[in-house]
């Protein structure tokens, strides 16, 4: 019997698409091209994928993370409902994970504006790993019978010096004809595949004007990439946007299980897409030829990298965690199907281990921890919290699994650092809040630094206690909705999504977990090498937490060790920073593959002690109070007064 | 040879908490109790002080037990339907230290007896026994938080022992000890940084830490046991080390657990190979309770009468 087939149109976009009856609303909305938000990737746990149905029947399985009233309005779970017939469905504001770009030009500036502070501490021979030669090459004679491709090799070798050379058969194939057309003067472009150094391609007269490179975060949450002048190594425009792959699941494990399930294919479409849309808006908006971007090197954790390269990602889960491949080499982009220069190569910065991924290896490029003379602390923040601890004699790291809560996820109101996020919060101890959002514009949400700021506030406000919950009796802003106790910090009326943004009490709990993660993660590194926190001479913090994060609130949510505050740099996205460096030069490349094999992997899945050092981070700041010894001191005093 | 010298000097004394009050103290009480105190690990009496010695409560119900066994209604039930008559017995004729008073009979799922019943049966503990008290809730957040206080109120001045705080219902009886003069009952489930994160909670709230006594949960010996001894431990190697929030007397909660294990209550009839039962509940009571002194118990809350006259010769026999 042949399937009965339901025509959805989903609004507002209006796209409309034909599936089968059994389809999911999430899957349906998949092939539309409708990309509806989604952590547990189709589980019915998340509660993010909710849909307003406006005409038409449905089947629904019951779920708990819907209330009265919003079953009532017509609320569903996209994963959890199928069609019955033909469908009209709204996705809320909410629930819209946009493709659209979600950084703003003003935001591109300010990822721009870090990369000058780096340069200033890392310093690197200036080398772009994709190099365009003008080249005269003087005629043949009887004694000077060099072949063309050796011609144009010693042409080449008298600017450079590079002593293994080759050339694709395309390249040789061209080569006469332009030779006799050009009278020799050409340009080659040259690029860095380890020891060799291959021509990737030759075009008539002078071109070496235009040459252009990408460096890109492919990040769990978001792709950022800088668009790069390999001439002058200005970054001329950045742009991101969220990684599709979200509707295949929002954490790391869950696409690998997708990837063992249906196949890596899709989540290599989808992440090949997001960086060819972002490589096509750049290009587009600074006119400049596809032909004319030679390179892009991407920085990612080791699951993305093998997404992207279409690597089976299957054994990173499971003990051992063995990736299938940490370095991968340099290879044609078009192969994996990024759509530069079609000889263009893409590279992808080495992995430490199956779970610290060269994401971090581009961050200790950035931050110069391999070069640093005293010991020097890393915390990368994101869906895994990395933290890499060392100086230039030794380095060790570890990733805790946080969750994507600080990147504002599994947070009922929770969002990336885009525009209407907020960013800065202010909470008096009447309940009345002062905020500021990215953008400028009403609130959609709150981004991750928003939300260090948001719990803080209410810890100092004493609106939740040390073990972080929320007391009802505290303030009138604190109510009890559909058995959630939450707190509301912009009521409906102020915001952009027609309901109040609040913060519940799972929520709280969701973003002490986080910090529970990254703190046993860090002080557990700390133990191991048999130090003490205060010998921390410098503590980086990275992470996509937009343009702002204030350092004293980290401090005293315990999310940071407790470290002298003009010794805590905030550093922002130093995946995309380390990326663009070894885009930039060859030795930097080079140096990045030490730096992985150099440091230490130190596993917390397998640590004895781990769990007990999580349950004793879930508390404000820490149970231990002799770990936060200036908050100790100051809690003190506050008793005093 | 000689033997190497193995003394370890603690660097911090575990609090004594003191309870019940005698006439001059402001109670009623004609014997009192401290616990805690010790400068070592439990009965290493050629290196530390070991002041006070481990005591036992005998646990009694507000209402007549629905499910005690008949080897412990063949001692009781003659007088359980009274509290006041009960505990006296429990003191005058097993020895009971302390009398421990669950009110059972508050669970709304049960009888759901009011703050009056509660109060009631907590008067006639303290008029008929001159022991100190400790006054255990039913376990329901909500009704404990509407029963304690009516407790505390009549029982105020007594310095009796309330139970029990969580990390999710701490307020209303920390505020209760520090009015009526009680000490608290801080309980954790068998996690050593959930008990220490308790007791900042209650402290947090301006209850000294000598007015806590800590509930780390217990089991019965072959139900996780090793694992409840191993936190204990650690929590008192801590405690002695320094860490002022594990440096409270630790409480066990033993004859609840063992009188639900089938080694006590299953008769020889179906499990002949294990003996007499007569025998065998009580013992596995008592050895329930000997692992948890061994672990650094200073009270331990019992039932069986036979099981505490073993415990108690036993404690006699290891303080000397």
């Amino acid at each position: 019997m042949e399937k009965k087939k339901v025509r959805i149109t989903f609004q507002p976009s209006g796209k409309t698409v034909k599936v089968d009856k059994d389809t999911t609303l999430l899957e349906a909305g998949a092939q539309a091209g409708v990309y509806i938000s989604s952590i547990c990737g189709g589980d019915g746990i998340c509660g993010k994928c909710r849909l307003i149905i406006k005409e038409g029947n449905i089947k629904a399985n019951p779920t708990t993370l819907l209330s009265r009233e919003e079953i009532q309005k017509g609320y569903v779970l996209a994963c959890q409902t199928t069609a019955e017939g033909d469908l009209e469905v709204e996705v809320p504001a909410e629930s819209r994970a946009e493709r659209e770009k979600i950084l703003v030009d003003k935001d591109a500036q300010r990822f721009r504006a870090l990369y000058p502070q780096a340069r200033e501490k890392v310093f690197f021979k200036y080398e772009p790993l994709v190099q365009k030669l003008y080249l005269e090459l003087p005629k043949p004679t009887l004694q000077d019978n060099l072949a063309d491709h050796l011609r144009l090799y010693r042409e080449i070798r008298r600017k450079r010096k590079i002593p293994i050379m080759q050339s694709g058969l395309k390249v040789l194939r061209i080569l006469p004809k332009m030779l006799q057309e050009s009278k020799g003067k050409m340009t080659a472009t040259i690029g860095m595949r380890g020891e060799t150094t291959e021509v990737i391609q030759i075009e008539e007269g002078d071109t070496t004007e235009e040459s252009y490179g990408l460096a890109v975060d492919v990040g769990t949450c978001t792709v950022v990439a800088h668009l790069v002048n390999l001439n002058n190594s200005e970054t001329i425009d950045a742009e991101a946007t969220y990684n599709s792959q979200r509707v295949y699941g929002e954490e790391v494990t869950r696409r690998i299980i997708y990837a063992e399930l249906k196949g890596p294919d899709k989540l290599r479409e989808a992440i090949v897409n997001d960086i060819n849309n972002l490589i096509s808006t750049l290009i587009s908006r600074n006119k400049i030829k596809l032909n004319d971007v030679m390179a892009l090197v991407c920085a990612g954790n080791t699951t993305m990298v093998h997404l992207l390269l279409g690597l089976d990602p299957s054994q990173i889960r499971r003990e051992p965690y063995i990736p299938a491949c940490t370095s991968p080499p340099p290879i044609r982009a078009a192969e994996v199907g990024i759509k530069i220069n079609p000889r263009g190569l893409l590279y992808t910065l080495p992995s430490i281990s199956g779970w610290v991924g060269g994401d971090i290896t581009a961050g200790i490029l950035a931050t110069g921890i391999n070069e640093a003379k005293s010991l020097t602390m890393l915390i990368d923040i994101g869906t895994n919290g990395e933290i890499v601890l060392g100086s230039k004699e030794w380095m060790v790291c570890c990733a805790a699994s946080a969750g994507p809560a600080f990147e504002g996820s599994g947070v009922k109101h929770g969002m990336r650092a885009a525009a209407g996020a907020i960013e800065k919060v202010k909470i008096f101890s009447d309940g009345k809040v002062k905020y500021s959002t990215i953008g400028k514009t009403k609130p959609k949400g709150i981004c991750g630094s928003g939300l260090i700021d948001v719990m803080a506030e209410l810890f100092k406000a004493g609106f939740i206690n040390r073990s972080a919950k929320l007391n009802p009796e505290a303030s009138s802003q604190i109510r009890e909705k559909n058995g959630e106790v939450e707190f509301i910090l912009v009521p409906a009326s102020e915001t952009q999504i027609s309901e109040a943004i609040v913060v519940t009490r799972a929520d709280i709990e969701n973003l002490i977990r986080a910090k529970a993660a990254i703190f046993a993660g860090a002080d557990i590194l700390v133990k191991s090498m048999g130090l003490e926190i205060k010998e921390i001479e410098q503590l980086y913090l990275a992470g996509g937490f937009g343009n702002y994060l204030n350092k004293e609130k980290a401090l005293v949510l315990g999310l940071i060790p407790d470290i002298a505050p003009d010794k805590v740099q905030f550093v922002g996205n130093t995946s995309v920073m380390g990326a663009k460096m070894a885009l930039l030069s060859r030795e930097a490349l080079e140096r990045s593959y030490e730096i992985a094999r150099k440091i230490t992997y130190y596993d917390l899945i397998t640590n004895p002690g781990y769990m007990d050092e999580f349950i004793s981070a879930k508390f404000i700041p820490h149970t231990d109070l002799t770990k936060f010894p200036s908050l100790a001191k100051k809690s003190k005093e506050e008793i005093r007064k | 040879m000689i033997i190497p010298d193995v003394k370890q000097k603690w660097a911090n004394p575990i609090n004594t908490v003191a309870i019940g009050a005698a006439k001059e103290e402001g109670g009623t009480r004609a014997s009192t109790i401290n616990v805690g105190g010790v400068t070592t690990l439990p009965f290493l009496h050629f290196e530390g002080e070991i002041p006070h010695r481990p005591v036992v409560a005998m646990e009694i119900l507000d209402i007549v037990p629905e499910d005690w066994h008949p080897l412990l209604s063949k001692y009781f039930s003659d007088v359980w339907d009274n509290p006041g008559k009960w505990a006296k017995k429990c003191v005058e004729e097993f020895g009971a230290d302390l009398i421990c008073l669950r009110l059972v009979g508050c669970d709304p799922d049960g009888k759901n007896q009011g703050p009056e019943e509660a109060a009631t049966a907590v008067k006639s503990v303290l008029e008929k026994t001159g022991v100190p008290l400790i006054i255990w809730g039913c376990g329901n957040d909500d009704k404990d938080n509407e029963v304690l206080p009516k407790c505390s109120e009549v029982s105020a001045g007594e310095r009796c022992l309330l139970g029990s705080i969580t990390e999710n219902n701490y307020k209303t009886l920390v505020a209760l000890c520090k009015a009526d003069g009680h000490k608290l009952i801080a309980e954790s489930p068998v996690d050593i940084n959930i008990a220490k994160q308790v007791n900042i909670l209650a402290t947090d709230l301006g209850l000294d830490a000598e007015d806590i006594v800590i509930y780390p949960t217990s089991g019965a010996l072959g139900y996780g046991i090793e694992y409840v001894y191993s936190i204990m431990e650690r929590g008192r190697l801590a405690g002695l080390s320094g860490d002022k929030m594990w440096a409270m007397p630790i409480l066990c909660d033993i004859g609840k657990e063992v009188w639900k294990a089938k080694e006590a209550i299953v008769s020889q009839n179906e499990v002949p190979q294990w003996g007499e039962q007569e025998e065998r509940g009580p013992l596995w009571e008592a050895t329930t309770a000997y692992v948890y002194l061994l672990a650094g118990a200073d009270i331990l809350i019992m039932r069986h009468p036979k099981a505490v006259k073993e415990v108690k010769k036993y404690i006699n026999k290891l303080i000397v």
